[in-house]
């Protein structure tokens, strides 16, 4: 276990670097640095100007330079300024992710809780079992952004019962963005959780509770739900980056504060520093969640390891 | 099975209709009418029209066209990666079985839509693809999502491979001498078409799903070409003043990402 | 029954007799920095505008008018003088008299000082500010008393008594941070380290909660002199994307939407058709100038006539009574007609595709089998067509310019390019092949020097700045460029703005469009807000905002 928790740690490290090093050497492809831009913008701005302002910034050291430099401070924990907020990266990154994290944490509890409720469902229903999974099949075809934006018509415009975005308003604001983002998510566990639990109503130990008089109930609760946890944790774990991928789109329909969107204001704003940061901090932080799971998957079921 | 190839049977024919649709109602899709614009459904616009006064219908059609080349090019990438490298890590097994793998494992396990916004931003001049033209950006959208679909591809064909290459008959092959390659084309291949159907199937859906995403931030296909993303990115800033521009090209792509499914669901069962 | 009334009552008095105190905006860009001398935006003007106020704005009539001072100077009220530099030049030497009883929020009076560490900063090239051009030109700075100071300047302009971003910084708290490490000083400073320290504001209201990319929350300061605003608290919030602002304003999340960023015009007049009475919208014509660049450098461009050509071959005023509807100022030069230099008589080019056809055939361009003119030589009149990406109107205009040119046989080709990548590349180093469609913003009676000087066509040895893409020159132009601003009578710059605008009408360098207005969103209990059209926002004004 010790072992392999130190391979994937590595294994970890190392994508991040590699991804660190591609992603700041693309982004230093790019035409328009931050100065050009400004200029573009102020008419005032003189040729003088131009060049104190790129020296200021470091802009015309060479571009591996500007790696190495920018590299080590983030090894040593300086992450730096963004030029978009004018604040330490350090203290955007903390709200943000912590704004993120609630809204997965909440969209998979809810995307968790009814697939599961719907897989059981199919499972128990045989006769319900198509209509599931064709329910299945379509949420996972809806487009995240439109579903978004039917649901701020609907809800916040013509009902007027929720507020439309920002994060003000505590969990009222949470539950569209929310709802959008575990209606793409549900169709997995609806369908992994109706296989596994009828794979596991199967199993002989269940037969034998039921035989012993167990009522229906208890036996999907007590029997067979655990027996399914493992595939579900298997999804959760191959789910981590599509979900994190929702949130961005979550994000930006609802302007909610968070990591995805920090990420695309941060591009768009050509803020780089901001933008390769936050990136890895979202990469290893969904690495890190898909080790969990994996992990989590191990202690219940011995015999994967 | 026969529900999902229908669907998508239907939006082939769509786009493949397109010019005929066009000489048929009798406008271009490209020629802005001021006099026109957010026209409801009618006769000659069964649809309705655009900010611009286009016809909503033709511009659907065109726009099944550059989607589902998007899906399909990214998808047909996809696949032709996924494939080599599933083959090739278990055929050779050891470490570069473990590298390959490892490399999937790491690629997997990142959130791909934020990779793909700094992707998509970047200058397509500085790898070599022109900027701004419809046709270099269905190529540029198409690399960049193959860039990550390859890797579920892989992990089934290799896990396949790998059951396929301990059979008897492959090692009986083996054994009566016949070429490592041939081995591969003829024996191996042709037992994992079914896994390599199903993630293609998936993975054109994906692709439609992840260029409808790009555009709404827009990163995707630029106008004045239409894509079904695009069209619905901009319906999405119209909402309030058309609500109706946004139905259309988000049920296209729901349907192709459903006949997708479909098919992908059928073939894993077997049907 | 006492007790229900009672009830009743309770529930009914706060509706009744408490009058609003809150207001929260709606804008489209959340400011990068707060910092008053540190990048220029708009979102950051605009947020700025509550809580810090300038010396010197121009007001909602685009007059210059004092914020922070008593009076402006002038020639005739002596506060201004003309004078020698010591190395010989023709200068200037202006005073000003700070307003009494100014503070900063946490009570420290408002003193030159404040300005000296502006000047200071601004001097020194490692602060980081912008554009140093006025601190160049400043060359000295005298203080006499708490109150009074004047500023030495080595060239004459007329714009002598504006002080534009030249804005007091509170020097008890800022001083030692800049001269600390005026290198670090960008990253250090406590508008941006601690933007809620109440010292840093000068305005009605101050800072007091910040959520990076999300709000900034104003309230009322204490230590204000002026009339007192009626609001208690001020929340901007952001939201970049408009329908999502659309709906947050008709959810009730939001009680306006500011017009400096805001909806898009047809955006926000489709909104007041279909809501009625339950808000206001006033649309305010500006100084963004819509227009389209073209590269003189192509042989096609070069000939004038093609360029009058194109211009009377697009039907402008449909476009804007169409896309628009008719919330733009149809443009005949870049200056404005709500402008005073404004020549109402300027050449115009009303929509006429039998005289663009004249023209181009006059030229040499004669209509080819496909439909496109080609000249003798067989070339085909085929140019690129650029704006930014993702601006869902400009691509939309754009579209309609193309239809409407390729009716008189010109071909544009569609290649649309990120803002980062159009303005930061293709048009700074002048490779665009073809027409660009984007806007100026200016000043009143600014100068369109750096635009239209030939000594400011971008160039590798003037690491890439000017702003004359098309690559203009006219000695004429050049002439009036420089006698413009050396100018200080009005008459005579009155003549000198007249010829400017008849060389643009005659010459085209740049194809006029139109004038963006800005549609300001209320609600119907807002009053006082006075929409100004131009770099200083209306927020300067809000002490005087009342709700009804």
């Amino acid at each position: 276990m010790i072992r392999l928790l130190a391979a994937r740690l590595g294994q970890i490290a190392l994508v991040t670097a590699l991804l660190s090093f591609a992603a700041f050497l693309l982004i230093g492809l790019m035409p328009g640095d931050p100065i050009e831009i400004a200029i573009a913008g102020d008419p005032r701005l003189s040729s003088e100007d131009a060049a104190r302002l790129r020296a200021l910034h470091g802009l015309d050291q060479p571009l591996w330079a500007r790696y190495l430099a920018w590299a080590g401070g983030v090894l040593e924990g300086r992450f730096g300024h963004s030029r978009l907020f004018a604040l330490p990266v350090a203290a955007l990154l903390w709200p943000a992710l912590i704004g993120t994290l609630e809204l997965l944490g909440l969209a998979l509890l809810v995307a968790g809780v009814c697939g599961v409720a719907l897989g059981a469902l199919a499972a128990l229903r045989p006769r319900l079992g198509p209509l599931v999974q064709g329910f299945a099949l379509f949420a996972q075809a809806v487009p995240a952004f439109w579903l978004g934006m039917l649901l701020i018509i609907l809800f916040a415009v013509h009902l007027g019962w929720l507020p439309a975005g920002g994060s003000e308003g505590g969990w009222r604001a949470l539950v569209l963005p929310v709802a959008t983002l575990a209606f793409a998510n549900l169709a997995a566990y609806a369908r992994h959780g109706a296989a596994a639990l009828s794979a596991a109503l199967e199993e002989p130990h269940i037969r034998t509770a039921r035989a012993k008089g167990a009522g229906e109930r208890r036996v999907l609760l007590r029997h067979a739900l655990p027996n399914a946890a493992v595939p579900l944790l298997t999804v959760a774990a191959l789910d981590a980056g599509a979900l994190v991928s929702g949130a961005l789109i979550a994000e930006t329909v609802f302007a909610r504060p968070g990591m995805g969107k920090l990420i695309y204001d941060a591009v768009m704003g050509s803020d780089f520093n901001l933008a390769l940061i936050a990136l890895l901090v979202v990469a290893v932080v969904t690495m890190l969640a898909t080790l969990a799971a994996d992990l989590a998957q191990r202690w219940l079921d011995p015999r994967i390891a | 099975m026969r529900a999902g190839l229908g669907l998508l049977g239907l939006l082939a024919a769509f786009a493949a209709a397109a010019p005929w649709l066009a000489a048929l109602l009798g406008h271009d899709p490209f020629a802005p009418d001021l006099f026109n614009r957010f026209a409801p459904p009618s006769a000659a616009h069964p649809l309705g029209t655009d900010e611009l006064g286009r016809d909503l219908l033709l511009r659907l059609a065109h726009g099944a066209r550059v989607s589902l080349a998007v899906g399909l090019a990214a998808a047909l990438a996809a696949t032709l990666i996924g494939t080599l490298v599933g083959l090739l890590a278990a055929w050779r097994g050891g470490w570069l079985d473990a590298v390959l793998m490892r490399l999937a494992d790491g690629l997997l396990a990142l959130p791909a839509l934020p990779l793909l916004v700094i992707l998509a931003a970047l200058d397509p001049a500085a790898v070599g693809l022109p900027r701004g033209e419809a046709l270099a950006d269905v190529l540029r959208l198409s690399l960049l999502l193959a860039a990550f679909g390859w890797v579920g591809v892989a992990r089934l064909v290799r896990a396949g491979a790998l059951s396929l290459l301990a059979r008897d008959y492959v090692r009986a092959a083996r054994a009566l001498g016949v070429s490592e390659a041939r081995l591969l084309w003829r024996h191996v291949l042709p037992g994992l078409a079914a896994p390599i159907a199903i993630a293609t199937a998936l993975a054109v859906g994906g692709a439609i799903l992840a260029e409808s995403a790009l555009s709404f931030l827009g990163l995707g296909i630029a106008p004045p070409a239409p894509s079904w993303g695009n069209m619905l990115a901009n319906a999405q800033e119209l909402v309030f003043q058309a609500p109706l521009a946004a139905l259309w090209p988000g049920l296209a792509i729901l349907l192709a990402v459903l006949g997708c499914n479909l098919v992908a669901d059928a073939i894993s069962r077997g049907r | 029954m006492g007790r229900l009334l009672l009830a009743l009552l309770l529930l009914a008095a706060p509706a009744l007799a408490q009058p609003r105190e809150t207001l929260t905006i709606g804008i489209t860009q959340y400011p990068s920095t707060l910092h008053p001398n540190i990048e220029n935006m708009v979102a950051k003007s605009y947020v700025l505008g509550f809580a810090r106020r300038p010396v010197t704005a121009h007001d909602a009539d685009w007059r210059l008018v004092c914020l922070l001072c008593e009076e402006l100077p002038s020639l005739e009220n002596g506060l201004a003088q003309r004078e020698t530099t010591p190395d010989g030049r023709p200068g200037l030497r202006v005073t000003w008299v700070l307003r009494e009883g100014l503070r900063w929020g946490d009570g420290t009076p408002v003193t030159t000082e404040d300005l000296r560490l502006t000047w200071e900063a601004g001097r020194e090239a490692a602060t980081g500010m912008g554009p140093a051009e006025f601190y160049r030109s400043a060359y000295e700075f005298i203080a006499e008393g708490p109150r009074r100071f004047t500023l030495r300047f080595d060239r004459v302009t007329f714009e002598f008594a504006s002080l534009g971003d030249f804005a007091p910084l509170p020097a008890h708290l800022e001083r030692a941070r800049w001269q600390a490490d005026p290198r670090g000083y960008r990253s250090r400073t406590l508008y941006d380290t601690e933007p809620t320290h109440p010292g840093l504001w000068n305005g009605p209201y101050r800072v007091a909660q910040v959520q990076p990319g999300a709000a900034i929350t104003l309230e009322r300061n204490p230590h204000w002199s002026g009339p007192a605003p009626q609001f208690r608290r001020i929340t901007v919030r952001t939201v970049e994307n408009t329908p999502t602002l659309e709906a947050q304003l008709l959810a009730g999340q939001i009680d306006m939407i500011a017009g400096e960023l805001g909806l898009p015009v047809e955006q926000a007049a489709a909104l007041i058709r279909r809501t009625g009475a339950r808000f206001r919208a006033e649309f305010r014509p500006g100084l963004i100038y819509e227009h389209l660049d073209l590269n003189l450098d192509l042989p096609a461009l070069r000939d004038r006539r093609v360029r009058q050509a194109l211009l009377l071959g697009l039907d402008r005023a449909q476009i804007v009574a169409r896309l628009f509807e008719g919330r733009q100022t149809v443009a005949h030069s870049s200056v404005n007609p709500l402008d005073w230099p404004h020549d109402p008589e300027v050449r115009q080019y009303p929509f006429d595709p039998a005289r663009a056809a004249a023209l181009l055939a006059e030229a040499g361009w004669t209509p080819g089998p496909d439909g496109i003119r080609r000249n003798a030589a067989g070339e085909r009149l085929s140019f690129e067509l650029m704006t930014t990406a993702g601006n869902r109107s400009r691509e939309a205009v754009q579209q309609v310019i193309q239809a409407q040119w390729r009716a008189i046989g010109v071909e544009a080709r569609i290649r649309n390019e990120p803002p980062r990548v159009l303005f930061g590349e293709t048009l700074s180093r002048r490779r665009f092949q073809g027409a660009v469609l984007f806007a100026w913003v200016s000043a009143p009676e600014g100068v369109p020097r750096s635009a239209l000087h030939s000594s400011e066509i971008p160039s590798a040895e003037r690491n890439w700045s000017g702003q004359n893409y098309t690559g203009f020159r006219h000695a004429e132009m050049d002439a009036i460029l420089e006698a413009l601003p050396v100018e200080l009578d009005r008459e005579a710059r009155r003549a000198l703005w007249r010829r400017l605008q008849a060389i643009y009408a005659e010459e085209l360098p740049a194809l006029p469009l139109w004038f963006r207005q800005d549609a300001h969103i209320w609600p119907p209990w807002l009053e006082g807000v006075r929409p100004t059209g131009h770099l200083n926002p209306s927020s300067l004004w809000a002490e005087h905002w009342r709700a009804r």
